[in-house]
């Protein structure tokens, strides 16, 4: 038993060497060399020599393109003890244009070594490969323009692909039919359903048993079945490619008792019986479409245009045009119509900021019951006010492209004007952002009213304009300028003795000559008049800033004179003071009782020159 | 001769009058408050102010009726208009930062520099007319000094009036601050309070303006410009806008 197994895992060993010794072989080959341009070939790439294949890069070719693949099969065989592995990996190319056409040798790394394919070469012809007829009237509507109708197959029976046109624009609805045209069918299977790359691809429902009809083509008469049905959206421009379908009928095997007019289509259990009827697999299928897709016209597009194509219809809906602060309402808006339903989106909602909108939630439905795919997309928005007043919600424009009127057209629905009455008391909005002494304040209530004697004032009184507030300051201004002005006069006063001899000069003559007259007049009558003499004198001399000493009284007329005094009073004095000097040194000559007038003269002397010097 | 006395004394007596019939409607008021009758309490308060007399008592008692019934615009302006004639007062302070809780607007106030809060602490100390009374008596003082010392030029008064003269005169100098500045605090057109339930807040002075933001009732707002019937307001935090005037009524 251990020898056994030792010696099955010395085999495998040595195969795995031998394997690993062994260089792999790529080659590349195509199911046929000359096609028609509806056709459709096959591309093997295959391995042999190794069991971890390699990474395969797809094909290259300017004049194909890949409808399908890769399609990929792998197979080990130990044949001897010896291991041989192979891998085959498959695309379907779909001709782009006539001529003799090269695909590109495929390159393969494996184990630091390159290993490379023969390039091949397709011719491809410019005839229609229709078996049975060339196809004209296939599809319903189109006018003028031959319908590209392809197929495959064999005398009559044929599959194609009908399309009403072949020029669309980008997220036009493109309704496709496969309909099988047939003389005589037992039954038939979808092996693969067709598929389209770029295309937004709706499929209407299918039919248990299709409707039959019958149609002449080029003078053969046909029955027509339509298998399946797709409404495509092209999603990008540019050359997009309607992968073929695939399907394999049974048809009655020939030498058959021929049937008259095919009245045992899918659904005659009792032909269909092996026992009674041979039949044969025929597999067909129909030929790639090629669309080419147009960019929407970028003349006249609406600011908020998505992309919707077709007929559109929009209609709103609010469910309340009165409604409270903070209190939700809705708002709907429904688009309906036929095209590229999944394109629809609404234009976001523009309303002022003191309502919130939630996100709106999005419903679509599609339709595809109808000849052509219908379908709806609602919105629902939620709308919160946060103020009272009145709400605008102004109307909302959809725009799509029309591609029968082929512009772009404009669906409006209504606005509204909603009334917000003002939140319930206590309703307030939220509380967020608060610190927790405010929370615990928020619990309480105000204080009470002040009920103390209100201190009323003057609405816009200001100090500055109150009485007592200029009168104090200005008197204490006053009272600042006062005493300035006190401290300046005595400082003049002290500093200049020629004033102070003048200010106090009357005072001065008027206190001597009292004490003069006061003293009892008598033997020393010459003396008191010297002193009146001294008096006089002394107060012009004062009065008028002179030198006291040796002052005569012709000086004293001089100066007098010199300041304009009246020329009476000069004389007057002039003359009194002669009188005083004389009567000095000669003090017997006048009278006693004289004296009393020479004082009272100078008195009145004294009075007069007051007011003139 | 008696008419003409009887004139005189009516001439002179006839604010001491009004005020009492001010005092008639605020205790009335005061009454209707305290019956819970607060919408009716209001337009008694109202009537003293239309009669051309405040005091910080009506607006505060105003504020609470406002409060009380559900009118917070108008309650934080009156307890604002309160602050603005007794700025130390607790009673007006606690209602006005309970009535601000309620505000929709929450704008972050941010923290004030300690200098900057003693320099309010002190224009708030006192009132213009105390401030200006005190700068009264400090400069009479001085003033008496000095003329004092200018009268008597000599000692004892010399030393006296010249030692307490300068710090006088100096501290009359410094009360001229804060009475400068409350009389701006207590004149200040800048600030108004929102009263319309929201206002929206629009990039220019024209209906149909983009709209920058929105501010709700009993916000504060400094008021920079007017326009017509626009006024440019600016929020605590520094955003600017142009409200309707009529939404807003200055403090």
């Amino acid at each position: 038993m251990g020898k056994r197994l030792i010696r099955i895992i010395a085999l495998c060993l040595m195969a795995g060497l031998n394997l690993r010794a062994a260089d792999i072989t790529v080659t590349a080959t195509v199911d046929r060399s000359a096609i028609k341009l509806d056709e459709v070939i096959t591309f093997t790439v295959s391995i042999e020599g190794t069991r971890d294949f390699p990474d395969v890069p797809p094909p290259t070719s300017d004049g194909f393109v890949i409808i399908s693949g890769p399609s990929q099969s792998s197979s080990i065989q130990i044949i001897n003890g010896k291991m041989s592995a192979s891998k085959t990996i498959q695309w379907r190319l779909a001709p782009t244009r006539t001529g003799s056409q090269k695909i590109n040798p495929i390159e393969i790394r494996y184990r630091r070594k390159t290993y490379r394919t023969k390039a091949l070469t397709v011719s491809v012809n410019d005839r229609r490969s229709s078996s049975g007829p060339s196809a004209t009237a296939a599809g319903g509507n189109q006018t003028g323009q031959k319908p590209p109708a392809a197929t495959t197959g064999r005398k009559g029976l044929f599959l194609r692909a009908e399309v009403p046109k072949t020029s669309i624009y980008k997220g036009e609805e493109l309704p496709v039919s496969f309909n099988l045209y047939f003389q005589n069918v037992r039954n038939y299977a979808p092996q693969k359903l067709p598929d389209a790359k770029g295309f937004w691809t709706e499929a209407f429902p299918e039919k248990r048993n299709p409707t039959i009809s019958s149609e002449v083509i080029d003078g053969v008469s046909y029955k027509k079945a339509t298998l399946r049905r797709l409404s495509l959206f092209p999603t990008t421009t540019g050359e997009l490619v309607i992968d073929p379908m695939e399907i394999t009928c049974e048809v009655p095997a020939p030498n058959k008792r021929s049937r008259s007019a095919l009245n045992d289509f899918f659904d005659d259990s009792f032909f269909n019986d092996p026992f009674f009827s041979r039949t044969r697999t025929v597999a067909i299928e129909s030929a790639p479409v090629r669309i080419q897709v147009k960019d929407l016209p970028s003349a006249g597009k609406p600011a908020g245009f998505s992309g919707a194509v077709g007929n559109f219809v929009i209609e709103g809906r609010i469910d309340t045009l009165q409604t409270r602060q903070n209190q939700a309402l809705t708002l709907q808006y429904t688009i309906s119509g036929s095209g590229n339903i999944n394109a629809v989106k609404l234009p976001p909602l523009e309303l002022s900021s003191n309502v919130e909108i939630f996100e709106p939630t999005v419903e679509r439905t599609i339709n595809n019951k109808g000849k052509r795919i219908r379908g709806t997309v609602t919105y629902e928005y939620v709308l919160i006010p946060r103020s009272s007043g009145t709400l605008r919600i102004p109307g909302l424009n959809f725009s799509y492209f029309d591609p029968k009127r082929n512009q772009y057209m404009t669906s409006t629905a209504p606005g509204y004007s909603v009334k917000v009455s003002p939140a319930k008391a206590g309703d307030s909005g939220s509380r967020a952002g608060f610190r927790k002494e405010e929370i615990s304040l928020l619990g309480s209530d105000i204080r009470f009213i002040s009920r103390d004697n209100p201190h009323w004032r003057r609405i816009g009184a200001s100090v500055f304009r109150t009485f007592w507030f200029w009168f104090f300051n200005l008197f204490f201004v006053a009272l600042m300028g006062g005493s300035l002005g006190f401290r300046w006069w005595m400082e003049k006063l002290a500093g200049d003795s020629r004033l102070a001899r003048r200010r106090r000069a009357l005072s001065r003559a008027q206190q001597l000559l009292k004490e003069i007259q006061t003293e009892p007049a008598g033997e020393n009558t010459g003396d008191l008049c010297g002193k009146m003499d001294r008096v006089l004198s002394g107060f012009i001399s004062d009065r008028l800033g002179l030198a006291p000493s040796g002052l005569g009284p012709r000086d004293i007329e001089t100066a007098l004179t010199g300041k304009r005094v009246d020329h009476e009073l000069v004389r007057a004095v002039v003359t009194q003071l002669e009188r005083l000097e004389r009567l000095r040194f000669l003090p017997g000559e006048q009278p006693d009782a004289d004296f009393q007038k020479l004082g009272d003269e100078t008195a009145r002397l004294l009075t007069l020159l007051t007011k003139e010097i | 001769m008696i008419q003409r006395w009887i004139a005189a004394f009516l001439l002179i007596n006839l604010p001491l009058l009004g005020q009492t019939a001010m005092d008639f409607h605020f205790q009335k008021g005061n009454d209707l408050y305290l019956q819970e009758k607060y919408a009716e309490a209001i337009p008694e308060y109202e009537a003293v102010l239309q009669n051309g007399l405040e005091s910080a008592e009506l607006y505060y008692n105003l504020g609470n009726s406002y409060y009380k019934s559900g009118r917070l615009g108008q309650a934080i302006l009156n307890y604002e208009r309160a602050r603005r004639l007794k700025p130390k007062d607790e009673n007006i302070d606690f209602n006005l930062r309970l009535a601000n809780l309620r505000v929709k607007d929450r704008i972050d106030i941010p923290p004030e520099f300690f200098l900057f809060r003693w320099n309010r602490a002190l224009i708030q100390a006192f009132s213009v007319s105390g401030w200006a009374r005190l700068f009264t008596l400090l400069f009479g003082l001085g003033a008496i000094l000095f003329g004092l010392f200018q009268v008597f030029n000599r000692n004892p008064w010399k030393g006296l009036s010249r030692s307490a003269m300068i710090p006088l005169f100096l501290a009359a100098l410094l009360t001229l601050y804060p009475l400068i500045r409350r009389y701006g605090m207590e004149h200040n057109r800048a600030y108004a309070i929102i009263i319309a339930n929201s206002s929206n807040s629009l990039a220019a002075p024209q209906t149909g303006s983009t709209e920058l933001f929105i501010v709700h009732e009993g916000t504060k707002v400094q008021v920079l410009d007017r326009d017509g019937e626009w006024s440019k307001i600016e929020l605590i935090d520094g955003k600017q806008g142009w409200v309707l005037s009529s939404d807003l009524e200055i403090i």
